[in-house]
C-alpha cells in the first residue's frame, strides 16, 4: 500500500530539515522563513511506498497567500494519508495556532516538537504526555538537525495511516462560538463528511473566499449562515474572522498553562544580539564592514592564493604539459591537440580555477545565513530599501542571486505585493552571482592586483543600481504605488552547524563544477573552433586568430562595445558567450589567449587580459557584464515568474540598457578622470547621460494621475 | 499623542519604550493586516516587548517569536 505523509508547519520550523533527514535528499534550507515556495516530494528511505511532501511554511490555513493555497489545497484536494505537524518547540504557543487548523483537516496526524534540545537547554520544560491528550494525537520529541526522533515521528505517521483512524479536532472554542458553529453545521450536516464538518462550519464562518470552491450553497442557506454569523459578531463586538483567531489563541493559552514551564529569562542571547547588529546607528556600519571582509577574505587574499595556484600551476602547469606530452605520445593531429589543450583545458580550466575562490565565498555566505544574521539583514536594509520603493523581503532574493540568480529570482514568489515582485525580478540579478565572481576576480587581479576595493565595489554597485532602478522605476507608471509594509519572522541566532554549512556550500559550488563539465565545455569547443577554423585565401581551414570565423563575428560586434571602451573582438565575443553561462567570458578568454600556454613563472592570462585593456575601460567591461542581461538560465526563470514574454522583453531592455549607460558613463568620463584624455564629444554624452539618470530620479512624479492607488492606511 | 479610551492610556507601538514589556489592546487597520498580524501572535490582550527599533521599523518579540515590522505595520497596533 503506498502511503503519502505530508510535512506541515511553520515557515523556518525545520520542515526542509526533517524532510532532507527523512528522504535522505538534500534539498535547500536556509535560516530565514519561506526558503521553501513549491512542494516538494520525496520518498521515506528504507520505505520505498512511503511518499514524503514538504509543503512549504505557513502560519494557517487561510487562503490569501501563495504558500497557504499551496498547502491548503494539498491537504484538501490530494488528503494525504497522514500529517507530521511540525512545532517549533521554542515557539510553542504560535506554533500551535496552526495545529490547532491541521487538526480540523480531518487526516490523521502526529506533532514533532522540534528544536527541543533548545528548549531542554534553556531550562525550560514542555508536557508532550499532557500536549498529545489534548490534541489526542501522538507527540514526538525531535531535533531534526541533529536527526534525533524523525524516524520515530515518520514510523508513528505510518502507523496512524494504515490505521486510517482521523484525529478528530479535540480543542473548542468559547460557548457562544461553539453554539453558531454548530448552527452552522446543521445547514451543511447533508453536503459534508463528518470527518470534514468541523473544517467547513469554521471556514464558513470566517467567510472564508475559497470555502465556496468545494461546495454549493443554496441563497436559502447562505442567508440563514449570514444570520448566525451577524448574530454572533454582534454579541462578541468583533468581526467572525478575529473571533475564531482569538479564540485559538485562548485555547493554545490556557493549554500552555498546564503544559509549559518556562523559566522567564529577561532577554534571550538572541535578544542582545539584536540590540548590538540592528542598533540604528550601527546596523549598517556592521554590515558592510562584514560584506567588505566576506568579499576581501574570498577574492583577493585568500581567494588569489589558491585561484594562482588552480590557474597557474595545476591547469597551466601539470595538466596541460600531461595532456600535450600524452597526445604527442599517441601521436594525436595538432588540430585535436589545440581542441583538448586550448580548447578545452584553456576554457573549462579557466573557470574551474575559479571555483576554490567560489567555495570560501559561499561558505562565508552560508555561515552567514545559517547563523541568523541574513534575515536580520533583510529589516536593515528596509529602512533603506523603504525609500527607494522596495520592500525588505526584496533583499533576499538578492541574497540568493549573490550564489545564482535562477535560484534567487524564484525566491520573489514570498514577496506578496505584484508589483514590487515584480520589480524585484528586473533587478536581483545586479548582484553579482558567483559566476560572475571569475570575472571580477580575473578583472580585479590582471589590472588592479593592488587595489582590495574592486571586488567588494561589485557588489556595493549592484546594491546601488538595485537602489537606483527602484527610484527610476517606481516614478514610472507600471510601478507606481507604494511597497507593502514589511513583516517578517526573524529566526533565532545560533551557532552554525558545520555540516549545513559544507552542505550549503557544496550545493552552490556543484552547480558550477557541473556547468563546467557541461555546458561550458561544449561552449568552449566552439569557441575553440570558431577561434582556429576561418577562410583565408579562398579556403577554408585552420587559420591564424586574427582570420577566424569568430573574430570576424566579434569584429562586427565589437563596434556596438567601443563607446563603451572595450570594442576589440575578443571583448565582444566574451560578453556575447557570457549569455550562455556567465563563466563564460573567462573561459572565452582562457580559450583566446591560450592559458594552456601558461607557465608558472608567467600567469599568461592575467596579463594577456591585462594587455587588452586600460584600468578604466577593465572596469567598464566589469561593469557591463555584471548589470547586462543575465545568462539564458537566469533569462527562463525571468520568463517564468513573469508569465510571459512581455514583461521579460522589458526587465531584459530595461537591465541592457542600464548596463550600456553605465559602462559608457565609466568609460567615457574615467578616460578623462583617470587617463588624462581630452574632455570630447565621449566625455559630453557621458554628463547627458548621468543628468538624465538624475532627472529620472528626482523628478516629481505623481502616479494618483493616471491610476488610483491604494495607499497605506496611516495611523497617527 | 496618548490619547484616553475608556480610561485607559493607548499609544502606538512605535512610542513603547525599548525593552519594556507591552499589552496589545487594539489592531487598526485593514481586514486582511489585521489577520495577518493576528495569525503572527498579535492578539488583543497578549504582550508584546519591543526588542530593537530602527528609524520607526521594529523588532519585537511577541509570543516568543522575534520578529520585525516596518513602521506603518508598528503604527497599527495600540498598546
Amino acid at each position: 500500500m503506498s502511503i503519502k505523509i505530508a510535512l506541515a508547519g511553520n515557515p523556518n520550523c525545520g520542515k526542509t530539515t526533517m524532510f532532507n533527514d527523512l528522504t535522505g535528499s538534500s534539498q535547500y534550507v536556509g535560516n530565514w522563513p519561506g526558503v521553501t515556495v513549491e512542494k516538494k516530494e520525496g520518498k521515506l528511505r528504507d520505505h520505498k511506498d512511503v511518499r514524503i511532501v514538504d509543503l512549504p511554511g505557513i502560519y494557517s490555513l487561510s487562503p490569501y497567500t501563495l504558500e497557504e493555497v499551496v498547502s491548503r489545497d494539498f491537504l484538501l484536494g490530494e488528503r494525504p494519508d497522514a500529517i507530521i505537524n511540525i512545532v517549533d518547540a521554542t515557539n510553542i504557543e504560535r506554533n500551535l495556532y496552526l495545529t490547532t487548523q491541521l487538526a480540523e483537516a480531518g487526516i490523521p496526524m502526529v506533532i514533532a516538537l522540534n528544536m527541543m534540545d533548545i528548549v531542554k537547554k534553556s531550562g525550560d520544560r514542555i508536557d508532550a504526555q499532557k500536549l498529545a491528550a489534548a490534541f489526542g494525537c501522538p507527540v514526538v520529541e525531535t531535533s531534526a538537525l541533529k536527526g534525533v526522533g524523525s524516524m520515530e515521528v515518520a514510523n508513528r505517521a505510518i502507523m496512524l495511516a494504515q490505521k486510517g483512524a482521523h484525529t478528530p479536532p479535540q480543542h473548542n472554542f468559547s460557548r457562544v462560538v461553539e453554539d453558531a458553529l454548530e448552527a452552522i453545521g446543521d445547514q451543511i450536516s447533508q453536503q459534508v463528511k463528518p470527518e470534514l464538518m468541523r473544517w467547513y462550519t469554521i471556514k464558513l464562518f470566517e467567510r472564508d473566499e475559497k470555502v465556496g470552491d468545494y461546495f454549493t450553497l443554496s441563497s436559502d442557506i447562505k442567508q440563514r449562515i449570514d444570520d448566525i454569523i451577524a448574530d454572533c459578531e454582534k454579541q462578541l463586538d468583533d468581526d467572525s474572522e478575529s473571533i475564531i483567531t482569538n479564540e485559538r489563541y485562548e485555547y493554545i493559552r490556557q493549554l500552555i498553562q498546564n503544559c509549559v514551564h518556562k523559566k522567564r529569562p529577561g532577554m534571550t542571547l538572541s535578544d542582545k544580539i539584536d540590540r548590538v547588529v540592528t542598533n540604528r546607528w550601527l546596523a549598517l556600519p556592521i554590515f558592510a564592514a562584514v560584506m567588505w571582509l566576506v568579499y576581501y577574505v574570498s577574492v583577493t587574499s585568500l581567494g588569489t592564493i589558491v585561484t594562482d595556484w588552480t590557474n597557474d600551476v595545476l591547469f597551466g602547469g601539470y595538466i596541460t604539459e600531461w595532456a600535450t606530452a600524452g597526445l604527442a605520445a599517441v601521436g594525436a593531429a595538432p588540430w585535436l591537440e589545440g581542441l583538448i589543450v586550448d580548447g578545452i583545458i584553456g576554457g573549462v580550466g579557466a573557470v574551474l580555477g575559479f571555483v576554490p575562490q567560489m567555495f570560501i565565498l559561499f561558505f562565508f555566505l552560508s555561515i552567514l545565513e545559517d547563523c541568523g544574521y541574513m534575515a536580520r539583514v533583510a529589516f536593515i536594509m528596509d529602512r533603506i530599501f523603504r525609500k527607494f520603493g522596495l520592500s525588505g523581503k526584496s533583499f533576499i532574493p538578492m541574497l540568493i542571486s549573490s550564489g545564482c540568480g535562477v535560484p534567487g529570482i524564484m525566491a520573489t514568489r514570498t514577496i506578496e505585493n505584484e508589483k514590487d515582485r515584480k520589480m524585484t525580478i528586473m533587478v536581483t540579478t545586479f548582484i553579482p552571482c558567483g559566476a560572475k565572481l571569475p570575472i571580477i576576480a580575473l578583472i580585479a587581479g590582471a589590472l588592479f592586483p593592488e587595489a582590495s576595493w574592486v571586488a567588494p565595489s561589485m557588489y556595493f554597485l549592484g546594491i546601488a543600481m538595485v537602489i537606483l532602478s527602484g527610484i527610476i522605476l517606481k516614478k514610472t507608471r507600471l510601478f507606481a504605488g507604494d511597497p507593502a509594509p514589511f513583516v517578517m519572522e526573524l529566526p533565532q541566532y545560533h551557532f552554525p552547524a558545520p555540516k549545513g554549512v559544507f552542505i550549503h556550500m557544496w550545493e552552490r559550488g556543484k552547480a558550477f563544477i557541473i556547468k563546467a563539465g557541461t555546458v561550458i565545455f561544449v561552449a568552449c569547443g566552439v569557441i575553440w573552433f570558431l577561434s582556429s577554423f576561418g577562410f583565408a585565401n579562398g579556403n577554408f581551414g585552420m587559420v591564424e586568430e586574427s582570420q577566424s570565423l569568430l573574430a570576424a563575428v566579434g569584429s562586427f560586434i565589437a563596434p556596438i562595445f567601443a563607446p563603451l571602451g572595450f570594442g576589440t573582438w575578443q571583448a565582444a565575443v566574451a560578453t556575447v558567450t557570457g549569455l550562455v553561462a556567465k563563466e563564460n567570458v573567462v573561459s572565452t578568454f582562457g580559450v583566446l589567449f591560450g592559458l594552456g600556454e601558461a607557465t608558472e613563472e608567467d600567469p599568461m592570462l592575467l596579463q594577456s587580459v591585462a594587455g587588452m585593456f586600460t584600468m578604466v575601460s577593465a572596469y567598464s567591461f566589469m561593469v557591463f557584464n555584471m548589470l547586462c542581461a543575465p545568462c539564458f538560465a537566469a533569462i527562463g526563470a525571468i520568463k517564468r515568474e513573469m508569465g510571459g514574454w512581455k514583461w521579460t522583453g522589458i526587465t531584459l531592455a530595461y537591465q541592457t540598457g542600464l548596463a550600456y549607460v553605465m559602462a559608457f558613463i565609466i568609460n567615457q568620463l574615467g578616460s578623462v578622470i583617470f587617463l588624462g584624455k581630452g574632455f570630447g564629444m565621449g566625455a559630453v554624452l557621458g554628463c547627458v547621460c548621468i543628468i538624465a539618470i538624475l532627472w529620472l530620479m528626482f523628478r516629481s512624479y505623481n502616479p494618483n494621475r493616471n491610476i488610483p492607488v491604494k495607499t497605506v492606511q496611516q495611523v497617527n | 499623542m496618548a490619547n484616553l479610551e475608556g480610561g485607559i492610556i493607548i499609544m502606538p507601538l512605535t512610542f513603547a519604550p525599548q525593552g519594556t514589556i507591552n499589552k496589545i489592546k487594539q489592531i487598526k487597520g485593514k481586514d486582511d493586516t489585521r489577520r495577518f498580524l493576528g495569525e503572527l501572535g498579535f492578539t488583543i490582550g497578549g504582550d508584546v516587548t519591543v526588542v530593537a527599533e530602527m528609524g520607526g521599523n521594529m523588532i519585537v518579540n511577541v509570543k516568543d517569536a522575534r520578529i520585525a515590522i516596518s513602521k506603518s505595520m508598528a503604527n497599527r497596533i495600540m498598546v
